[in-house]
């Protein structure tokens, strides 16, 4: 497995757009997280020519144990950056017709999908890595009384935040397995959730709506999103969910599990 | 261990309604290098496909080194189907080490293979700055790179200039002197003819022959013949033993009847009063042959 993976980091580690798009990723998501009190105090200074104020330091915005649904959330709208990554790398490998070569110079076909869904794995072990980082340091600046039990609540969401994102890129590397170019590929990734949203608002009709909406959480991008819930109402004395759902879990576990399958169905049954 | 490398039992492949390769049996011994003769698309390409696991076979089945093919036979064999593939963005160094980990062979074969194909100089430039002829010979040395037991070259020389095709030929023979299998697949007969000890002819994805190199040129014999004389060609066709007779460029192409040979002729001039200015025999060339098995099979 580790040999595997070996295998694909080589192929990508001397290719320019891989440290470009990598390197954004991260430096985006690691500055967006960590400059959120920045962005709240613009914010509050806006509101205030508008004759409203807002006391930013009564929104515990990255207090424990608040801060972990908060920057999730926020960290969850940079895995697009993550997943056209993975789609350039896969489609690069039709492409360049380098799949065909690397099966004649002897790997199956499952050695190949694997050693993409492990990239992905690290991928999505690395951005964990990152936030877990930035919310421990942020955290412990920004936290008035640190209490230990604190920091724990809400760390499931950490796990929740690795599904997210590792079904994401399972779900982007399955679209570059089947459309196969690149171009159309990110196009197809980057309207999926729209795409998504007009299927469910033509299904579900308002008429419709209390008897089979509960349907909506099966859809496979709505599950991934449904893994971390919006956090800010809470701040306008909104309920929340603040805690992970198990079936959420269970179908974004079940989504990732058939994104990665088809991907390998696609692959072994294609003469290429 | 057993002689024989691959085995090919009745491989067929169907795209759609067309059949690229039918029924298709073969066999490959060990030490020779075998050529697939044919057409543009008379199915070697998808026959090397199906036996490198990149195809999938309709039906039929095909044995490497006496057992069922897996990703694991395929990496005892060092194969180029088509056009060399390589990550253009990585060097040519860095694309071998790449070969090597999949093939899982040993990374200090690299520097042997770049020196045999003659690369070394280059190797750390990037793959798309490499002119065809060395793409070609990176090919060839990534397919040595594992040390395997056999070699598949598809269209080595394809697009490549005269002294590009004799540098590849010399590498082959090379390769070959080595006592290591190879299979050709080429559509110059030439190559094949220069370099292959056994060869087989495809067409419509049929095979229609196959044999050793040597039986090529057996059969009947054509004696070319020039000489000073205004009535040669009359005195040709007096000739007991000649066949058909053609004159091309000056020179009088005579078909010998069989038994007779070039010697016969010359003797018979020779009585005559006709001292030849040229005589030779020409061995039936592998095109001729090649014609002739295609014709036959209209």
């Amino acid at each position: 497995m580790l040999h595997l993976l070996k295998i694909d980091l080589k192929k990508m580690t001397s290719y320019r757009t891989f440290w470009v798009i990598c390197g954004l990723y991260f430096l985006t998501l690691g500055f967006t997280t960590a400059s959120g009190m920045e962005i709240l105090r613009w914010f509050a200074n806006k509101t205030v020519e508008f004759g409203a104020s807002i006391n930013i330091d009564r929104i515990p915005l990255y207090h424990f144990p608040d801060i972990w649904q908060n920057l999730i959330w926020i960290s969850g709208l940079f895995k697009l950056v993550l997943a056209v990554m993975v789609v350039i790398s896969i489609t690069n490998e039709y492409q360049y017709r380098t799949l065909r070569q690397n099966i004649i110079d002897g790997m199956s076909r499952w050695e190949f999908v694997l050693s993409k869904i492990l990239t992905n794995v690290l991928l999505s072990v690395m951005s964990v890595g990152m936030l877990l980082l930035i919310a421990i340091v942020t955290g412990l600046i920004y936290t008035p009384e640190l209490i230990l039990a604190d920091v724990f609540i809400g760390t499931e969401f950490l796990l929740a935040y690795f599904l997210e994102v590792f079904a994401f890129l399972s779900y982007a590397l399955m679209l570059g397995v089947f459309v196969q170019r690149s171009g159309l590929t990110i196009v197809l990734l980057m309207l999926s959730h729209m795409i998504e949203a007009i299927i469910k608002l033509n299904l579900f009709r308002e008429s419709l709506e209390p008897s089979i909406g509960w349907l909506k959480q099966f859809f496979p991008l709505e599950s991934i999103t449904n893994l971390v819930p919006l956090p800010f109402a809470r701040y306008a004395f909104q309920e929340i969910q603040d805690y992970v759902s198990l079936t959420a879990v269970a179908i974004a576990l079940v989504w990732t599990f058939l994104f990665n399958y088809f991907s390998y169905l696609k692959l072994k049954r294609a003469d290429i | 261990m057993s002689d024989v490398v691959l085995s090919i039992n009745k491989l067929t492949k169907n795209f759609g309604k067309l059949c690229a390769v039918n029924q298709l049996d073969l066999e490959v011994r060990r030490g020779q290098i075998f050529g697939m003769l044919g057409p543009n698309g008379s199915g070697k390409t998808t026959t090397l496909g199906m036996l490198m696991g990149v195809t999938n076979p309709t039906s039929g089945s095909f044995t490497w080194f006496g057992e069922a093919a897996t990703h694991h036979t395929r990496k005892k064999i060092g194969a180029v189907l088509e056009h060399p593939i390589f990550y253009p963005y990585l060097s040519g160094q860095k694309n071998l080490e790449l070969n090597a980990m999949v093939k899982g062979a040993d990374p200090a074969n690299i520097a042997k293979v770049l020196d045999i194909v003659e690369l070394s100089a280059r190797k750390d430039d990037k793959y798309k700055t490499y002119s065809l002829g060395m793409k070609q010979r990176l090919a060839i040395a990534s397919a040595l790179v594992s040390d395997p037991i056999i070699l598949i070259l598809d269209e080595p020389t394809n697009g490549l200039d005269p002294m590009g095709i004799a540098e590849i030929r010399e590498i082959v023979k090379r390769i070959a002197a080595d006592g290591k299998t190879i299979i050709l697949a080429s559509h110059l007969l030439d190559e094949v003819q220069k370099v292959c000890s056994h060869f087989a002819v495809l067409r419509k994805g049929k095979l229609m022959h196959s044999g050793p190199v040597d039986e090529v040129g057996k059969g009947e014999e054509t004696v070319e013949v020039m000489a000073y004389h205004d009535d040669l060609a009359v005195l040709l066709q007096e000739f007991i033993g000649s066949g058909s007779i053609k004159k091309e460029n000056g020179v009088y192409q005579v078909t010998m009847k069989d038994g007779f040979h070039s010697q016969d002729l010359n003797k018979f001039l020779f009585e005559k009063g006709i001292v030849t200015s040229h005589l030779a025999t020409k061995k039936k060339t592998l095109e001729k042959q090649f014609l002739e098995i295609l014709a036959e099979a209209h």
